[in-house]
This record gives C-alpha cells, sequence and structure tokens, in this order.
C-alpha cells in the first residue's frame, strides 16, 4: 500500500529502484539455481540417492556409500591451492597419492613397494607399485615420482614435509629413475626425516605439470588429477561443498566409501544428530547425549593439538636461569587448565614436550607435580624476590588461559600480566622476539620428534620456529645425534633420552593436550581409524578404505 | 566529482590500512583450539613473499594496485588461490540476496508497525508494540539467529540447517528458486528482526510528529478521507528520514550479515570479510572493501535520487540554487539536504 501511495505520481524513480531491487534478487536466485562446476567432466553423474534413503542405505549391496562430512571452504584441492589453515591439506591427499602412507603405528608403504637403505645412509633406492594408473588412465612411473620432487624445488606446494630436507639442493643432490619403477635419491648423509620427506611428498603427474610454471594460479580442472583413491567430482568455494568419488582403477586398497561429501555446517552436533553429517566432533559437556546408547560410538582423539609457554632467553635473562624455570614449572597446576578450560578433554603436557600420546612418549622423564610452596622456596633460593612477567596471548580461550595461569602463579608470588592480541599479531611478534613469555597453541604434537632439535638445539635459534638464547650441550648433541641415526630404535632411544634431558631443564612448558571426542553411527559407516600421528579421523585416507 | 575524490581516498586507504594491521599473510604460527596449520618454512615464506610482490617498497605495490585496477584486475588472493573479482562475485549474489530481502522485510514491518503505533499513540496496543519492539531490537543478531535456528530448524525441522542450497541434488527451474528462498528464509528473517526495531523507532517518532504538524489539520479540515490523509499527507511525509536511514545503515547491514552468515553457515561477504582480515590477505581485503564502499556509495546516490522523488522541496531547492549560482557566478554547488 506504502508502494501504491507514491506511485501514483511520478513514480518511475520508484519503480526504477524497486525493479532493481527484484532483478538483484531474482539474480540472486538465479545464480543460486546453477548447477555447481563440474569437474572431471567425463564423470557420468551419478544418481545421488536423496538423504533420507542414504541414512538406511546399507541394505543393498549395489547402493553407493555416499558418507557426509562438515564442510567450509578450504580451498582447491592441489596440493598448491589448498589453504595452509585447516584440513584442506587432507582433502588433497584424497586425491594425491605418496611413496609412503601414514598409518594408524607409523609409515607404511604405499606408491612404493619396498626401499633400501644404501652406502651408509646416503642412499635411498624405492621400489615402485606397477601398474598405478592415474585418473586419467595413464600409468604413473618413476619419471613422475622424478619429476614430482624436481617440480617441488622450484614451486613450493602449501604443506612440504621437511621442506628444510626435500628441498635443500645441497642435502638432496639427485633424484634419478633408475628403471620405470625404481627412483634412487642421493642425499649428503643421513638423515632420519629423509625418509618421511621424500615418502610423504606428493606425486603429480608430469604429462600435466610439465606445461605448468604458476602452479599457485592453476585452477584448471586437471590440477586435481592424482593417483589417489578418490577424484574431485565437485567443489564449491562460496559454499564450501566437496564431492569426492572413488577412483574404480585404484590401484591400491578398495575404497569403501563410494562416494564423500563435505556441505555446510551450522551446528555440528545438531547435524550429526539429524543425519546431516555422519561424523562429528563433540564437546566434553555433550557427551552424554550419545554415551550408552548403541547406536552412536564414541572415539577419544589422541592429544596431539596443545598449548605450550615459550620464554624469551635473550629479552630477559632470568630465565637462563634453570631453577626459575623449574619453579614456574611447579607453579602451574596443568590438571586445573585441562579440567577448567580444557573440560576434561585433554593431557596435560609432557615436561618432556613429545605429547603423552604420541608413539615415542617417554613415561619416565621426571614430572612436576603441582607445589606453590616448592615453587616458592626455590625463587628464595634463588633469591628471586618479586619476580614479574608479562604474558602475551592470542583471544577467547586463551585468555582464560592467561588468567588461570595468572592465578596460580600468584600463588607462588609470580606477579603476571597477561597481555592480549589477536592470533596473526602474537604470531608476528613472536618472529620477531617481541615477548616475555607467550602462550601458543597449535598441532602436530604427534610428528616426527625431530621438532625436539629444531625447536631447541643452539646454532638453529630462529625466532620462527626455534628457541633463541637457550643452550644445553646435551639436548645439543642428543639432538645431533638422533637426526643422523637411521636405525629405527637407536633413534628411539635417543629421543627418549632427549626427552629426559628436557623435562630436567624445563626449556618451555607444555600445558596441555586436546583430545576431544569422535561420534559417529557404526551401522552407517564403521571403517574410521587414526593415522599415528594425527588427531582427526576424517583426516586419515584409510579410513576410508578397505585396510585392516 | 565528489564521489570520485571519495573514491579515491577509499581506494588508498583500502590499500593502506590493510598492510597497517601487525601480522604477516605468511606466518602461520598457531592455530585455533585443533586446527591443523601447515607452518612455512622460513624458505617458503620469502618464497611467496617475493613472489606475490610484498618485497617491493610501498609506493610501488600501491601504483602496481592502482594500475591494476584500471585494468579491471583487482589482484590475486594469496590465501584462497584465485582472482578476487571471482571470489567475490560467487559470495556476492548471496550477500544481495540477504542483505535486500531484509532490508526490504525490516522496512515493511518496521513501517507497518511504527505507523500502527503512531496512529494509536500512548493506547495500550502502542504500549505493547513499543514495549516488544525495543526489546527485541536489543538482542544481538547472533542470538536471534541461534533462537532460530534451534526452534524452527533443529526442533521443528521447517527449514534447513545450515547453507544457501542443497548440494549435490538434481533441482530444477522452480524447484532449485524454491530450495534457495527456503534456505535464505531463517536468514534473512534473522537480519530483519535485528533491523526492524530501528525503523520502527524512527517511523513511529517521526510520523508522530508529521501528525502534529499544522497540514495535517488543514487535511482534515478539507474533509479528506481519513486513509489519504494518513497514507498521501502523513507516512509520506515521515518517510523522509527513513530513505536516508536505509541508506546510511547499508554499511551496518553487511556488518549484520557477518554474524548471521556465521550461524547459518551462509555463503557471503561478511564471513569471507572476516576471514580475510584474520588470515592478512591484502588483495582480497582491498578488493571486499571496494566493493563494499561501492555499494554504500551507490546507496547514498540511490538515496538521493529517491529524496528528489519523495520531496519536491529538495528539487525546487536545487534548481534554485542552480540559478542562484548561474547568476552570481559563485562556486556554490547545489546539494541535497540529507
Amino acid at each position: 500500500m506504502l508502494v501504491k501511495g507514491v506511485k501514483k505520481k511520478n513514480c518511475w524513480h520508484v519503480a526504477l529502484v524497486f525493479a532493481l531491487f527484484l532483478s538483484l534478487l531474482a539474480g540472486a536466485a538465479g545464480c543460486g539455481g546453477k548447477p555447481e562446476p563440474a569437474l572431471g567432466a567425463a564423470v557420468p553423474a551419478p544418481a545421488t540417492p536423496p538423504p533420507g534413503e542414504v541414512a538406511e542405505g546399507k541394505a543393498a549391496p549395489r547402493e553407493p556409500l555416499v558418507i557426509r562430512l562438515e564442510g567450509g571452504d578450504w580451498g582447491y584441492c592441489s596440493p598448491f591451492t589448498h589453504y595452509p589453515r585447516g584440513p584442506g591439506i587432507f582433502k588433497m591427499q584424497l586425491i594425491f597419492d605418496s611413496l609412503l602412507e601414514r598409518g594408524e603405528d607409523g609409515y607404511i608403504p604405499w606408491l612404493a613397494e619396498s626401499w633400501e637403505v644404501q652406502n651408509d645412509g646416503k642412499t635411498y633406492l624405492f621400489n615402485l607399485r606397477q601398474g598405478v594408473k592415474w585418473h586419467d588412465s595413464r600409468e604413473m612411473t618413476a619419471d613422475d615420482v622424478v619429476f614430482s620432487i624436481n617440480y617441488y624445488q622450484e614451486h613450493p606446494p602449501v604443506s612440504i614435509f621437511f621442506g628444510d630436507v626435500l628441498r635443500d639442493p645441497e642435502y638432496l643432490l639427485e633424484v634419478t629413475a633408475v628403471s620405470k619403477y625404481q627412483v634412487r635419491f642421493v642425499t649428503a648423509g643421513p638423515n632420519a626425516t629423509f625418509l618421511p620427506a621424500a615418502g610423504l611428498a606428493r606425486i603429480i603427474p608430469k604429462h600435466i605439470w610439465e606445461h605448468v610454471d604458476n602452479p599457485q594460479e592453476y585452477l584448471e580442472a586437471e590440477a586435481v588429477m592424482g593417483c589417489g583413491p578418490y577424484r574431485l567430482t565437485g567443489y564449491s568455494k562460496e559454499h564450501g561443498t566437496y564431492r569426492f568419488e572413488a577412483f574404480e582403477a585404484y590401484w591400491g586398497p578398495k575404497p569403501r566409501v563410494d562416494i564423500i561429501e563435505f556441505v555446510p555446517v551450522s551446528d555440528n552436533v545438531l547435524a550429526f544428530e539429524k543425519g546431516e553429517i555422519d561424523l562429528t566432533e563433540v564437546p566434553a559437556d555433550l557427551l552424554p547425549r550419545f554415551q550408552n546408547n548403541p547406536e552412536f560410538a564414541i572415539k577419544e582423539n589422541p592429544g596431539f593439538w596443545g598449548y605450550r609457554l615459550i620464554f624469551n632467553y635473550e629479552r630477559n635473562k632470568l630465565f637462563q636461569n634453570r631453577e626459575l624455570r623449574q619453579a614456574l614449572a611447579y607453579a602451574i597446576n596443568r590438571q586445573e587448565l585441562v579440567e577448567k578450560i580444557g573440560r576434561g578433554a585433554a593431557i596435560p603436557g609432557n615436561p618432556g614436550i613429545l605429547s603423552r600420546h604420541h608413539v615415542w612418549y617417554n613415561p619416565s622423564v621426571p614430572e612436576y607435580a603441582y607445589d606453590p610452596e616448592r615453587a616458592r622456596q626455590i625463587l628464595q633460593q634463588q633469591r628471586l624476590a618479586g619476580l614479574s612477567f608479562t604474558l602475551l596471548v592470542g583471544q577467547d580461550r586463551e585468555v582464560r588461559i592467561g588468567e588461570l595461569l595468572k592465578e596460580q602463579l600468584a600463588r607462588a608470588g609470580i606477579q603476571i600480566q597477561v597481555e592480549s592480541v589477536d592470533m596473526k599479531s602474537r604470531d608476528a611478534r613472536i618472529r620477531e622476539g617481541q615477548y616475555e613469555i607467550a602462550l601458543v597453541g597449535h598441532g602436530g604434537w604427534g610428528g616426527d620428534p625431530d621438532y625436539l632439535r629444531t625447536r631447541f638445539a643452539s646454532g638453529l635459534s630462529d625466532w620462527y620456529s626455534g628457541t633463541p638464547g637457550y643452550h644445553n650441550s646435551r639436548v645439543d648433541e642428543l639432538a645431533r645425534r638422533q637426526i643422523l641415526e637411521t636405525d629405527e630404535n637407536k633413534r628411539r632411544a635417543l629421543i627418549f633420552q632427549l626427552q629426559q634431558e628436557l623435562a630436567l631443564d624445563v626449556p618451555e612448558i607444555p600445558l596441555y593436550n586436546t583430545t576431544g571426542y569422535s561420534v559417529y553411527r557404526p551401522a552407517k559407516y564403521d571403517g574410521w581409524m587414526y593415522m599415528f600421528d594425527h588427531h582427526a579421523l576424517s583426516h586419515s585416507k584409510l579410513s576410508y578404505l578397505d585396510w585392516k | 566529482m565528489e564521489y570520485l575524490v571519495t573514491f579515491l581516498v577509499i581506494l588508498t586507504m583500502n590499500f593502506f590500512l590493510p598492510r597497517l594491521m601487525p601480522g604477516d599473510p605468511f606466518v602461520h604460527l598457531s592455530g585455533e583450539a585443533g586446527e591443523e596449520i601447515a607452518a612455512f618454512t622460513r624458505e617458503q615464506r620469502e618464497y611467496f613473499t617475493v613472489y606475490y610482490g610484498l618485497d617491493r617498497p610501498l609506493r610501488e605495490q600501491y601504483f602496481r594496485y592502482l594500475a591494476g585496477l584500471m585494468r579491471g584486475n583487482l589482484g590475486f588472493s594469496y590465501y584462497y588461490k584465485n582472482d578476487v573479482a571471482a571470489i567475490i562475485l560467487g559470495r556476492l549474489p548471496w550477500t544481495l540476496l540477504m542483505v535486500t530481502a531484509a532490508t526490504f522485510l525490516s522496512l515493511l514491518l518496521g513501517i507497518l508497525l511504527g505507523s500502527f503505533s503512531a496512529w494509536r499513540r500512548d493506547s495500550w496496543q502502542d504500549k505493547v508494540t513499543y514495549l516488544f519492539m525495543v526489546v527485541f531490537s536489543e538482542i544481538p543478531a547472533f542470538l536471534l539467529g541461534s533462537m532460530l535456528l534451534i526452534v524452527f530448524a533443529g526442533g521443528l525441522g521447517l527449514f534447513p540447517l545450515a547453507g544457501a542450497m542443497t548440494h549435490f541434488a538434481s533441482y530444477t527451474g522452480w524447484e532449485k528458486i524454491e530450495d534457495v528462498l527456503h534456505h535464505a528464509a531463517l536468514p534473512v528473517l534473522t537480519l530483519s528482526l535485528a533491523r526492524t526495531g530501528g525503523i520502527y523507532l524512527l517511523v513511529r517518532n517521526t510520523l508522530t510528529t508529521v501528525l502534529g504538524k499544522d497540514y495535517m489539520r488543514t487535511a482534515r479540515a478539507k474533509g479528506l478521507r481519513e486513509q489519504r490523509i494518513r497514507y498521501r499527507h502523513a507516512l509520506r511525509n515521515a518517510l523522509l528520514p527513513l530513505v536516508t536511514r536505509v541508506a546510511l545503515q547499508l554499511g551496518g547491514m553487511v556488518g549484520g550479515a557477518v554474524l548471521v552468515e556465521n550461524v547459518f553457515a551462509y555463503p557471503g561477504l561478511g564471513r569471507l570479510m572476516r576471514e580475510a582480515v584474520f588470515v592478512r590477505d591484502y588483495p582480497l581485503l582491498q578488493g571486499i572493501f571496494l566493493v563494499l564502499a561501492f555499494g554504500v556509495l551507490a546507496a547514498n546516490l540511490l538515496a538521493d535520487l529517491l529524496y528528489r522523488t519523495l520531496d519536491p522541496r529538495t528539487r525546487e531547492g536545487e534548481t534554485y540554487g542552480k540559478q542562484k549560482a548561474a547568476k552570481t557566478e559563485q562556486k556554490e554547488r547545489s546539494h541535497v539536504p540529507a
């Protein structure tokens, strides 16, 4: 009625505006109506059954099994275009295989059937599996492996395991195809991280990428053609959806899941309860909804994500005092952090740095049970009174951690000022060494323990990944020996000693590692499994394959 | 001309503001709880810094950016690995859909309820509506959205839980439009409700003022029908401030959309902007700010035009001003009073 009232006289302006609005509306609706970009043009569009049927769809043997998971845009799935943050890398890995794969207990042979270490650990000879097909049916051969490694020298992918080793021309001297199915890597000397570095690099098809010199901007359908168990058949950046279909000519274990779809999710627990997604992580407080119910299976994730406190040894020389660091370790109640901030879904940090769930965790390192009185005594002996530090934290949960630490340390007579900045600013300040004590949270605690070396060995002093100003010759010695040790058992013993030494010396304080719970419906699908060094079921390639 | 200068100033700010934020686009040290990050090696960081030209002097980067813009090139996103224009165009329709629909709906509701209240000023109906609207407009959009989501989508199952459309389904024609509208319903409703309160109050106040004016008495004395008095004489005059308000709050609308997009996992520019700030994706930030600035400027222009249609006085004032300027040869700019 308003429109009418105005329209009677001189209405063309208004009419124009409204027409514009309406056309925008229609335009938006029309845009939404467009089919999502279909990738892999040759793929026949499979008839996707409506969600309702799928939920019950295990009865008929020929019915394709569709698993739906929480989506979100994590980038286009080539090794150069997925995002550095978030699970994009694991989507990419569904498409691209590597020489080794991460199994439940360690690395397992994958595109490489076997390998030999020769010449005192300087040369690696990988024997490739035969008959491996790219998604366009061409055969994957040693040439592709050599090409991939060489290509990464010039164009670094988003994520590269031990890139320092694999991309260092002074270390990796030569990669050659000895035969169609054999690749030889010649290195400058033994290095324990070389096997995973070479083994986990994604193998990309030479016949596609040899013509590409701007991989960051290469967004064609061919960019996501690998030789892995899944092909990307749908991706929408703005909606954050992905669709993967099993590759019928896959060389390896048969995919049990025929189609994986990542769809937008507002509230993941609600979406899981409604059957819109088939696996989710559930906050500890909501766990009772799913316990004691045979419909659901619950798994506690390993604690490979965690928070640690780092000290700036160069800015405040007080931190050079080992007793002070030990006093701080006694003054921090890690169990309370686990309960109050982690809501019980966490494990206290290991003074020996590695997560308590790490395959090489040494359980016999000295522990620092919460004891503020003892902390006080140590500080008194050291004549350190009236200590006051600034603690740099991020936002939200980290502020709560900071406040709790402030309270705990006050009981030992140590004053803390909590300074909160946004995460990126905090990262930048750490990189520049602009902090006294800082809190950082990140994943990767289950990975190769060589991070003990890059973090604590002197001579690698880099604000970015190391601990400038920290020196411990025992640590240096053990760190150096373990990296040169290619015998797994011997290296493991060295890592155990290293943890022992670090626990005594307290170069930094791991606070806690989050665990969390994953819930799924076993009747729908029960193949979920973890990688030995990772905390999420949906990230493991083996979760979708007929493995075990 | 004014718009052009404004635009240039905005462009310059767009370029420098993101770069003034502390943080480095290629440093990923820490994550949010449970978030996986591929921390770049020092060497990788150097590679990307050079690759994207961030090692060059700021002045050079600035002129490159302007030169790119002249050619219609918004740049390439560091983080999202795509053309900025393509990323924005993918999301823009959804933001437009939500923002325009919500603007419409909140206007309609606000005007209806506002005039209802004004005509029954101080009656119990007015008081109840007033109380209800004031309380309602104070609820933050994300809370309102969560409530709607839990009740109507989670509990009653009337609406979809997330997203803007059903994915991997083979809908055609009307089915598709229906599907899109079905998905848009809750987000639009949330944003509308969050915005209705302000409009309601504005309409109620201005209408009350207008109703007390002399010309209203004249209209009544002329014996005009009540309908005509209300809509032609009262409401039309009361709507003037509303036009300005709607144009001005368009920027705020996108801000509100961020929250709603987050709650409903709805695609749109708001959420993208938040993420882009978070990862310090300079080209994308520049692009989004540019589009938003353009949108707000366009809305202001539109408001100016509408104003002339709705208020004959501004038109006369303008011609009058122009004549005067021509006569006295002074540099007096004709101006539409806002």
